[in-house]
């Protein structure tokens, strides 16, 4: 892996994609779902990983971002079932107080 | 940098079969491997397990275009596996397969509790409207109850206003009094009712009916010429020829009673004609329903 150092760029992109996803990610809520705040921490976790080896290790840092992405992504995807998933019960609960109330 | 591909010991090798359209790529994996059989690593299994898990769940249908992207993702994982093996490239690729596939089952996920949400909506906006409607039902139903209490009473009302222009309607203690002359119902000496008494009766039967009552008593009365026994008979007959008439134009019968009075309580002396004539008369004391 040492052969990384003859020429391969620092991935400044896919840090910045990561870094924005996970962004995105917490604020979608994902840090209100285990689920979806364990894929946040490993996202994280990678990037910094990531961080840490740029210069060093361009090609594996990369790895780790697009890695990393990848968690950010599902994050969210979790923290919108989730919430999705909240409304409907909520929804589906109003529905039964309003007919339980009706039927008085 | 320390490489983990050679890490295996955390790999289930039934997952191999877990995956059976897969199977195939795994074996060419096997076959190709050189100095023995490649066991694929913990992270394309899950990838496989993951990818079977959300083509099962609703994502197949309600996020198809998620789920292809992590079939292409797997494919992609498993293409590699079988050309180097359980190479590092293999997991990067499986790591990311296996998040593409949760990703797809939980938009699959979510786009179905966003229906069950629209779902629920609707239920609770239908159940509103039924709702308003019941509300709008009891709402004309005490608007109807309320007109038809208006106008029994208007009925009443005009009950008692026409009669009293054919008879004297007095409310005393004993009950709302309709005194009729004796001379416009019946002859002298007789207790046949005239035909103009007949259609004074029709109107005092309406008014009674219209405005409902708990009872009646017809009693006779007539002045003090003649005598008392007579006069008592008399009184009796023409109280009866009242309630047997009322009672013929819709007065219950069991709440109408006759009396006959003679020439007892006059309401005027029996020393003037005017007077006797005044004597001579019938009146219907009516109780009111409570």
């Amino acid at each position: 892996m040492l052969l990384a150092c003859g020429g391969y760029p620092e991935p400044h992109d896919a840090l910045s994609a990561a870094q924005a996803e996970v962004k995105g990610a917490e604020v979608g809520g994902a840090n209100e779902n285990p689920k979806a705040a364990l894929h946040v921490k490993l996202a994280k976790d990678q990037i910094d990983k990531a961080q840490k080896l740029m210069g060093d290790d361009n090609e594996e840092a990369e790895r780790l971002l697009i890695r990393a992405q990848a968690d950010a992504d599902l994050a969210l995807a979790i923290a919108k079932e989730a919430k999705a998933q909240n409304d409907a019960a909520e929804a589906s609960e109003q529905v039964g107080k309003l007919r339980k109330e009706m039927s008085k | 940098m320390m490489r983990r591909s050679t890490r295996f010991s955390s790999v289930r090798v039934s997952g191999l079969y877990a995956a059976g359209p897969l199977l195939l790529a795994s074996l060419s994996a096997l076959l190709m491997a050189c100095g023995g059989p490649a066991i694929p690593p913990q992270e394309l299994n899950d990838a496989r397990a993951a990818y079977a898990e959300a083509a099962k769940g609703p994502a197949a249908d309600l996020a198809p275009a998620q789920l292809d992207t992590a079939k292409v993702a797997l494919a992609a994982a498993d293409d590699n596996f079988a050309k180097d093996g359980p190479s590092e490239k293999t997991k990067d690729l499986a790591y990311i397969a296996q998040r593409r596939a949760e990703l797809a089952a939980a938009d699959g996920g979510r786009e179905k509790a966003d229906r069950k949400r629209a779902a629920a909506d609707k239920d609770f906006k239908n159940a509103q409207i039924a709702g308003l409607e019941g509300y709008q039902k009891t709402k004309e139903a005490l608007a109807a109850e309320k007109a038809a209490r208006v106008e029994a009473e208007r009925k009443a009302a005009a009950a008692m206003a026409s009669l009293n222009e054919i008879a004297k309607v007095k409310e005393e203690t004993r009950g709302v009094v309709i005194t009729l002359s004796g001379s416009v119902l019946f002859a002298t000496g007789k207790s046949d009712l005239l035909p103009i008494a007949k259609e004074k009766l029709n109107q005092v039967a309406k008014a009674l009916t219209d405005q409902g009552f708990k009872s009646i008593v017809v009693q006779g009365y007539t002045d003090s010429v003649g005598s008392a026994s007579d006069n008592e008979a008399l009184s009796m007959r023409r109280a009866q020829s009242v309630r047997d008439y009322l009672v013929t134009k819709g007065v219950p019968s069991e709440k109408a009673t006759a009396e006959g009075k003679g020439a007892s309580n006059p309401v005027a002396s029996n020393s003037t004609p005017d007077g006797r004539a005044e004597n001579r008369r019938v009146e219907i004391v009516v109780t009111p329903e409570k």
